[in-house]
């Protein structure tokens, strides 16, 4: 058995030695040119003429684009057709690309860039939500409002009412390799393109649009990204589609890299949020009404924020079972950022405020939030019949309160906080807090359609395979879970197996690798393309042998008839002199879902993936410096693919959590620059920012769902077990004074110092 | 970069002539120069390197005060004046990361006067006297603002001389991402006095909390600046804190200091 073995890393040793190939790394061929694009200096404004004199005539420039060069489609959006790949009459953010200067090197091609100037009459901008709720700048005609029961009835009726209003700052990926790109022209009008993107097929498609050409003249190849996180679903589009008419225009190789301070102010980030609650409850902490309002500053263009607010509305009831819940979401467009994809795709949004509301609802009681947390869960257990989310999802695979006995067990979790409260009776400078947040997270993408992959599998006469499918590997170790299930169909070692980058000529209409699905849709896909092969070659020797089917088995590198044992080259090399093909493609699609995203109504997720972390961390009530001191994880991952690959999901995702709510800290100036874009502004958490004491185990236990191998998605789930650290924060500033400490987020030190100060009264 | 001349004078009188040519700029580690060279934010004809003078480099203690050169990198004094003057040594040992303690020194530190820098809060917390080619200037009188020095043209810091305090030491509030100071302050114990000088958080740069000095000088204990505060005017306000803030951390620091000299 290869699945379920804690095996490393495909690509580990490569990466280790530098030997691992990013874009930037392939060789190109002589006379390869660079591009880098000139951007607005402005937010808001009418384009009215480019001066681009001095670019053209600096060094190692060998053409300028502006929007009037571009042959057919402008635009690079992966939804509403509204981002121009160049600007044309209007901008819309500080960043925005108004022209491509094509170089013989990359810093030639940036220093280029800096020398164009645009005449732009500004406009009065949007930044704030205010502003666009005032002017109704906004994607959709109105809100999206989910409704179950009627919340504002029953929060008129509610023993105990409370509001409240909590900030939740965006976030950069911060991927190690920058957006790139490299296109090749091929002959005939065909280009072959490198990109770091996680979906391949959407770079295919807009650069097939802007070059007038149907989709199988462009061939789109990724075998690895260095990071991804959500930031190369769409962002990618502009390099790739850049590179391809540059390169059909000169007919050399053309490459591109986002330098990082370019990266961080062209792309999107994570949606920032503003969530608004009205919440009726009892004096036992049972929440009987919740109204939540949430309002996403999504930017200058539609990108993918509709399916990110709508992700945030499916979790705003976290775990919990609230029997008359409203949720409003507004989608405010914004001149800055296209706010896009990023882990979690705006469920940790919802969550965190979820979470927030059980904090608080806790801190008015007097309560330990966990004990709100655990008065509120959706009913388990065979005395209860299952119940229903706001949107009328059924949670009939609930497994939190089993899950969180045994972790508040393994990390001691009422002693210890016993311990902290005691501790903080007698510290008076120094505050520590602890808190437990448990993660409900729904799989699927919610846009139904996409939930499909295929996979592309040849056993060549040698025995050794060949493997391909629609996802792509970004770091998290897709590729070795997949490799792992075709090593297991067919019996053989690892070694067996290659690996092959993800071609949209070998697998076509891929989706993202996004939405966690990269292992249930693209595992499922090969399982299903390997089979086909094995049942072929069974097929064939249990003709040569005259033996039944069901008879052979594929072992340990060998095929295994009743009369004789094979080698699986043997038996490879049997079946193609029988000629019997050895190819084969698999396709899979998600079963049971559908969804209504107007409505609100149905069962967008094939299943949920949970987990529960306990973190305890220390304060400095003089300057509001802080610490994670230990974190205890207990997460569901199914019956594992690959428990090493996903305990380092689970580790990476809380500690990407955890930085996304107390360090990393996005500022715009009131011109709409971004002045947090580079590493020497915007701190991300390093190894050092991990919890010394950082015990993380899975959850033994299978997916109900029929899902590959019973395992279960692990990549975005842990990122919002991140939440323990920002609660045990208010926890920590909870023991400084007797208000709620109405912590926002991020948890900075200059912020939780503000939060000790409303704590306190003062 | 773009091409420029470069020198490497062997002596303090070579460097100060080189330095009176057209468009010349004094070169120590280029810790902060050669970044700014590479975004075109200064383009000097000649960098006179001053590097390879030996009298300008090395650390010595004599008659109570450290005398450091001006081409002394970070590195050297953290070790070298970690028996003599550990309220330096520490600050030293804490500036940037390893590459930048081994190239840049204190003379260009103190030329830079960069507001967020460590060594600006020592040379003022311990009335410092800096040294040049020409004349010999109080620290009260060298610091004029950030960014700017009582440095004329072409004048060259050889050596500055501390004054080596009976306690000190050096609290650093870190911005999280570059690590500089969001505040630092210096607080030295002398037998006529303490001093306390503060960098990072005003918009006129480092200067000395005179309340503070006051208070510490007639009871040299954290609690001696209790009631003390600091006025959220005139501090720097940016995206990486309020001046608010700042001013509390001022605060926050100097007692600290003061709890790790005593």
């Amino acid at each position: 058995m290869s699945v379920a073995k804690p095996l490393p890393h495909d690509a580990a040793r490569l990466h280790v030695t530098g030997q691992a190939r990013y874009v930037d790394d392939i060789p190109t061929a002589a006379g390869a040119l660079h591009l880098a694009f000139g951007c607005s200096k402005v937010a808001h404004g009418t384009l009215q003429s480019l001066d681009l004199a001095a670019v053209r005539a600096a060094p190692g420039v060998v053409d300028v684009l502006t929007a009037a060069d571009l042959p057919f489609a402008n635009d690079v959006s992966p939804s509403a057709h509204d981002e121009p790949l160049l600007a044309t009459d209007s901008v819309h953010y500080v960043g925005q690309p108004l022209f491509c200067v094509i170089a013989t090197s990359h810093l030639a091609a940036r220093r280029a860039a800096g020398l164009g100037t645009a005449k732009i009459e500004p406009l009065p901008p949007i930044f704030d939500v205010e502003t666009a709720l005032a002017q109704n700048s906004r994607f959709e005609d109105g809100p999206r409002i989910y409704e179950r029961g009627q919340a504002n009835t029953a929060l008129e009726t509610a023993p105990i009412r409370l509001s409240g209003q909590m900030e939740i700052g965006g976030q950069e990926h911060f991927y190690l390799e920058s957006q790139a790109a490299l296109a090749v022209p091929g002959e005939d009008g065909d280009v072959l393109v490198h990109s770091s993107t996680q979906h391949p097929t959407e770079i295919q498609h807009k650069v097939a649009e802007a070059l007038g050409v149907p989709m199988h003249a462009v061939r789109v190849e990724t075998r690895r990204m260095g990071g991804g996180f959500g930031g190369k679903e769409s962002q990618g589009n502009a390099l790739a589609v850049a590179c391809a008419i540059a390169a059909m225009r000169t007919g050399r190789p053309c490459k591109m890299r986002y330098d990082r301070d370019d990266d961080m102010v062209i792309t999107g980030k994570r949606h920032d949020f503003r969530i608004t609650y009205d919440v009726g409850f009892d004096a036992t902490g049972v929440i009987t009404a919740l109204d939540v309002r949430h309002d996403t500053r999504c930017g200058w263009a539609q990108d993918l924020s509709l399916p990110v607010a709508d992700r945030a509305m499916l979790h705003a009831d976290n775990a919990y079972f609230i029997p008359n819940m409203r949720v409003e979401s507004h989608r405010l467009k914004t001149n800055m950022q296209s706010a896009t994809a990023f882990r979690g795709f705006g469920g940790p949004q919802g969550m965190l405020g979820m979470e927030r509301i059980v904090d608080h609802v806790a801190g008015h009681l007097g309560l330990d939030p966990m004990a709100v947390r655990e008065r509120n869960f959706y009913a388990t257990g065979a005395a209860a019949p299952p119940q229903s989310t706001h949107y009328g999802q059924e949670v009939d695979d609930f497994i939190l309160p089993g899950l969180i006995a045994q972790l508040k067990d393994s990390a001691d979790y009422d002693a210890r906080r016993a311990q902290v409260d005691a501790w903080n009776a007698e510290h008076d400078v120094l505050k520590k807090g602890i808190a437990l947040t448990p993660v409900k997270f729904g799989i699927s993408f919610t846009l139904t359609h996409l939930n499909q992959a295929g996979a592309l599998v040849h056993v060549y006469q040698d025995g050794s395979i060949h493997l391909n499918h629609g996802g792509t590997e970004m770091g998290q170790g897709l590729f070795q879970k997949v490799a792992q299930v075709a090593a297991d169909r067919f019996g053989v070692p690892m070694a067996a197996v290659k690996i092959t980058a993800t071609d949209t000529a070998k697998v076509p209409n891929t989706s993202a690798t996004a939405a966690s699905s990269g292992s249930d849709l693209n595992g499922m896909a090969v399982r299903i393309a390997c089979d086909k092969i094995r049942n072929r070659m069974a097929a064939h020797l249990a003709e040569l042998h005259q033996c039944n089917v069901a008879q052979i088995r594929f072992e340990d590198g060998y095929v295994i008839t009743p009369a004789q044992s094979y080698t699986f080259a043997e038996a490879a090399n049997l079946t193609y002199v029988g000629r019997v093909g050895l190819s084969a493609t698999g396709f899979y699609k998600t079963p049971d879902i559908r969804w209504d995203r107007i409505k609100g109504e149905g069962r967008p997720f094939f299943y949920f993936a949970y987990g529960a972390a306990i973190s305890e961390v220390v304060i400095d009530t003089l300057t509001g410096e802080n610490r994670i001191l230990r974190t205890d994880i207990l997460h569901d991952a199914g019956a594992s693919l690959n428990p090493a690959l996903d305990k380092g999901q689970v580790e990476g995702g809380f500690v990407q959590g955890a930085g996304w709510l107390t360090m990393e800290e996005l500022v715009w100036d009131d011109a709409g620059r971004l002045r947090t874009h580079a590493p020497s502004t915007y701190k991300i958490p390093a190894a050092s920012d991990a919890p010394d004491i950082f015990n993380v185990a899975l959850w033994d236990g299978e997916n109900r769902a029929d899902t590959i191998y019973k395992s279960k998605a692990v990549g975005e789930p842990p990122f919002m077990l991140g939440m323990s650290a920002f609660f045990a924060l208010s926890h920590a500033v909870s023991a400084c004074g007797p208000d709620y400490p109405d912590l926002q987020a991020p948890a900075t030190p200059e912020e939780v110092l503000a939060s000790i100060a409303r704590a306190k009264g003062v | 970069m773009y091409n420029f001349e470069f020198v490497q004078p062997g002596s303090v009188a070579d460097a100060a002539s080189a330095m009176a040519g057209e468009d010349a700029q004094a070169l120590g580690g280029g810790q902060t120069l050669l970044p700014t060279m590479k975004q075109r934010l200064a383009s000097p004809a000649t960098l006179v390197s001053l590097t390879g003078i030996a009298d300008m480099k090395g650390v010595s203690a004599a008659d109570g005060v450290l005398t450091i050169g001006g081409a002394t990198t970070h590195a050297t004094v953290a070790s070298e004046a970690a028996g003599s003057f550990p309220g330096l040594a520490g600050l030293a040992s804490h500036i940037g990361d390893p590459a930048v303690r081994n190239r840049g020194t204190i003379g260009g530190s103190l030329a830079n006067n960069d507001p967020a820098a460590c060594y600006p809060a020592a040379a003022l917390g311990t009335g410092a006297t800096i040294v040049t080619n020409t004349r010999e200037i109080a620290a009260d009188d060298y610091f004029q603002g950030m960014f700017s020095t009582a440095l004329d043209e072409g004048e060259i810091i050889t050596s500055v001389r501390l004054p080596i305090p009976q306690a000190s030491n050096y609290q650093k509030f870190v911005q999280p991402a570059s690590r500089f100071a969001l505040v630092g302050v210096f607080v030295a114990k002398y037998a006529d006095g303490v001093r306390v000088a503060v960098t990072g958080a005003s918009e006129e740069g480092v200067h000395r909390w005179t309340a503070a000095e006051e208070a510490l000088s007639a009871n040299f204990s954290a609690s001696a600046i209790e009631g003390l505060s600091v006025a959220a005017d005139g501090m720097i306000n940016d995206l990486h804190g309020t001046g608010a803030y700042r001013a509390h951390l001022v605060g926050v620091m100097t007692k600290r200091a003061v709890a790790a000299a005593s």
